[in-house]
């Protein structure tokens, strides 16, 4: 989707975000029925951004005449945490929030919302507005088949509608909130110096710019790779974490393959020409042209936010903004991950869904609907949340404030999510991901070639799906 | 309850009285899970869906022993073991030799020894992640001031690097424990036959071998028991500081067991390979016991 594309959609939906958000305005909290006292909150501390809820707590009891009682858990603990509640059919807590590769498992225990959406009742205390969300965002994170929770939606960019949904026998499982994705941050004070414009120029026959393709990435990394005074062109998440399969998927549907790796019929998608290229490319940034950092084979996204932000390197890719250290002097600003063929960045959302049993379904739904809608995550903005819907980037692109301290990052942010690429989706998706990042890693130190790498991997991520009751047969 | 005395009476009834809250909670904590663990490993389902729990025999154990990975997991997690507590044993013992003699200085040497085995492991991995970190690590930083190294080692990259920093950091964090129980033993011993051995012209390393170390051996063996029980659930420290990278090279079965148990949630599977590993150390541990325990007085 091109950024004109992006923006129109985006005004339109805003437009209509803003209509509804005031007409919407009313003391409707008091006067619906079964109203509970609490509801309780199942949240990630930093990973989805409990202070952007922590923001909203106020309004959202006064909006709704509820309390939100919001507990927050580090990532593996939550998992933990939502897991084993789901698991003991607890009713304890109303919402819950889910990233994205727990969901395959999770269909049976989280609440469908289609007919909640449909009933006009329950959608007074918000602006619903589902064309408002981010088609690639709202299919990969809430629309499940029922009964093949390993099926991708089969249209992606569709726009955003229950009927369409339906119609497709999928369901609706939660509302998108927090939404991450790969973007490439880069030095803005070393690109525009014109010493290095014209260094650069001279050497390449071209001006110097952030890379749109892979190909000029490598020039211009090549270029700031200066190891006497502690610089490099970009580093990596190529530690053997799942980190390094996100580097690895986003390279993948860059040279043209199936970025989900694994497609919904159980065939390896990551083991054939594109993948091998991809991996080859990647382990080449580290091997050949040496324009990352000593001990990138060993990084994860922290350690790639650690390194740029100590100045340390001209670009990286990451999920998140970046901000220099103090003693760092120097700008940031963000571009497009680069493209080879085709353009896929890695991406994964956090949803809001409700729990199946809850005793306050539909007030959990109604608190999802305004926790996710547009007015309510342009709160949210002010604590970093990565929002879901068109309108919110509109805003959050023209927001002055917002500039300042983010530069371009919204507008980056917002059409990275519009093409992104999300995970296959397997209930043992983590010992799939874990065998892929073995491969990476393998690839990015030299101990393995990447097409003997990948080739390895085919055969223990078949097994292990069939050990997850997946019918692979001859994929 | 007293030897010998009749269940039946008053105070037998009594003592059983007073002693079933604490089977009941013996019970209900410890062999009661057991028990659910092992039923559990011969069924194939997940935390979520119980209801598709479908009885499967040896199927799970059969998966654990011809899975490679598995297998490598497991020859690792010995090789941790061994080489961590090998050194630990030897250094310890000399750090208990140094500030065995009660002195001022040893008191306080003593007590600074604590400190590593009192940080909260994960703390101390993710501050070790930092000094190992070849671009401004401390490390390679004082290495190269120092002129041993020309460029910096990219600790956690390669795979014998990598078992050099989670080896070292486990010898840091746990030495002291090793060292304070043999301290205990040597403070415990009596000075008679070393002063004996002193008369008849025994050498101080002669002494040290025939008298002093003989009368420590069962503090050895606790030290080395509780160490290697302790190396065996590591956990945490490698998970932060190399994640079982590069490759799988630091990969402990451990991490293994949470991947299947606490992210994948495939509760059989877990449980058949925490049985297999809880067979395994066993074996291992009452081996240990009976070479090490030999002619002490644990094993009487």
């Amino acid at each position: 989707m091109k950024r004109r594309d992006f923006l129109k959609i985006a005004a339109a939906t805003g437009a209509t975000a803003f209509t509804s958000s005031v007409i919407s305005r009313s003391t409707w909290a008091a006067s619906a029925p079964n109203t509970p006292k609490v509801l309780n909150l199942l949240y990630a501390t930093a990973e989805a951004d409990s202070e952007a809820i922590k923001l909203i707590l106020e309004d959202f009891n006064s909006k709704l005449g509820v309390k939100l009682n919001f507990e927050t858990y580090p990532y593996s603990a939550l998992q933990q945490k939502v897991f084993a509640e789901l698991a003991a059919s607890s009713s304890f807590y109303d919402l819950l929030v889910v990233d994205t590769p727990w969901m395959p498992a999770l269909t049976g225990k989280i609440e469908p919302l289609s007919a909640y959406l449909n009933n006009s009742q329950l959608n007074n205390s918000a602006d619903l507005n589902l064309s408002d969300f981010i088609p690639a965002v709202f299919y990969d994170a809430a629309v499940y088949n029922p009964k093949q929770p390993h099926r991708h939606f089969p249209n992606a960019n569709a726009p955003v509608a229950v009927d369409i949904i339906k119609k497709e026998g999928f369901e609706i499982y939660g509302l998108p909130l927090q939404a991450n994705v790969l973007t490439l941050a880069y030095r803005k004070d070393l690109f525009d110096n014109p010493q290095e414009q014209q260094g650069f120029e001279s050497k390449y026959g071209k001006k110097l710019a952030a890379p749109a393709t892979w190909d000029d990435f490598v020039s211009v990394a090549e270029f700031f790779t200066r190891p006497e005074k502690r610089l490099y062109g970009t580093t990596l998440m190529a530690g053997s974490g799942d980190w390094a399969v996100d580097d690895f998927k986003t390279l993948l549907a860059a040279w043209g393959g199936n970025g989900h790796m694994i497609t919904d019929d159980f065939k390896m998608a990551f083991a054939n020409p594109e993948g091998v290229a991809a991996l080859s490319f990647y382990a080449d940034l580290i091997n050949k042209y040496k324009v990352t950092p000593p001990g990138v084979t060993s990084f994860s996204w922290d350690d790639v936010s650690d390194t740029f932000n100590s100045g340390l390197t001209a670009m990286a890719m990451n999920y998140h903004d970046m901000k220099l250290n103090q003693g760092v002097q120097g700008e940031v600003a963000y571009a497009l991950v680069p493209k080879k063929v085709a353009a896929g960045p890695h991406f994964g959302t956090w949803i809001l869904s409700v729990n199946k049993f809850s005793k306050n379904k539909e007030w959990a739904y109604r608190a999802v609907a305004w926790l996710t809608s547009a007015e309510t995550q342009t709160r949210m903005l002010q604590k970093q949340l990565h929002p879901s819907r068109f309108s919110v980037y509109q805003k959050a692109v023209t927001d002055p404030q917002l500039q300042k301290d983010f530069a371009n990052f919204y507008d980056v942010l917002g059409r990275s999510l519009a093409q992104g690429v999300g995970r296959p989706r397997l209930t043992n998706y983590s010992d799939v991901s874990k065998v892929i990042a073995v491969a990476v890693n393998n690839a990015a130190t030299g101990s393995q070639q990447p097409q003997t790498a990948l080739s390895a991997a085919v055969p223990q991520i078949k097994e292990m799906l069939s050990q997850a009751g997946y019918s692979v047969g001859n994929a | 309850m007293p030897h010998g005395q009749n269940p039946f009476s008053s105070e037998g009834i009594l003592s059983w009285a007073l002693l079933t809250p604490a089977i009941v909670i013996l019970l209900a904590m410890t062999i009661a899970p057991s028990l659910y663990l092992l039923h559990s490993s011969f069924f194939s389902f997940t935390l979520l869906n119980p209801d598709l729990k479908r009885f499967v025999g040896l199927q799970n154990f059969l998966q654990a022993f011809l899975d490679p990975t598995v297998r490598q997991n497991i020859v690792v997690t010995l090789q941790f073991v061994v080489l961590a507590v090998t050194i630990q044993l030897f250094l310890g013992l000399a750090l208990a030799c140094a500030l065995a003699p009660q002195s001022l200085t040893n008191v306080v040497g003593s007590t600074v020894l604590l400190l590593p085995f009192a940080v909260t492991p994960v703390v101390s991995a993710l501050i070790w992640r930092q000094l190992l970190n070849p671009n401004y690590g401390w490390i390679d930083y004082y290495l190269q001031k120092l002129g041993l190294i020309e460029r910096p080692i990219e600790w956690l990259s390669t795979a014998p690097t990598a078992w050099i920093a989670i080896i070292a950091l486990d010898v840091w964090q746990w030495t002291p424990f090793i060292a304070l129980i043999l301290m205990a033993g040597l403070q415990s011993q009596p000075r008679e036959p070393l002063e004996a051995a002193a008369v008849d012209g025994a050498s101080l390393w002669q002494a040290f071998w025939h008298v002093t170390l003989p009368q420590l051996r069962p503090f050895i063996v606790i030290a080395v028991l509780l160490r290697m029980v302790e190396a065996f659930k590591t956990f945490g420290t490698i998970q932060i500081l190399t994640g079982g990278g590069p490759g799988r090279s630091t990969e402990l079965i451990n991490l293994t067991l949470y991947r299947v148990g606490l992210q994948n949630f495939q509760i059989g599977a877990a449980a058949a390979l925490g049985i297999l590993f809880l067979i395994l150390l066993s074996i291992i541990v009452s081996q240990l016991l009976r070479i090490l325990g030999k002619n002490t007085e644990l094993l009487a």
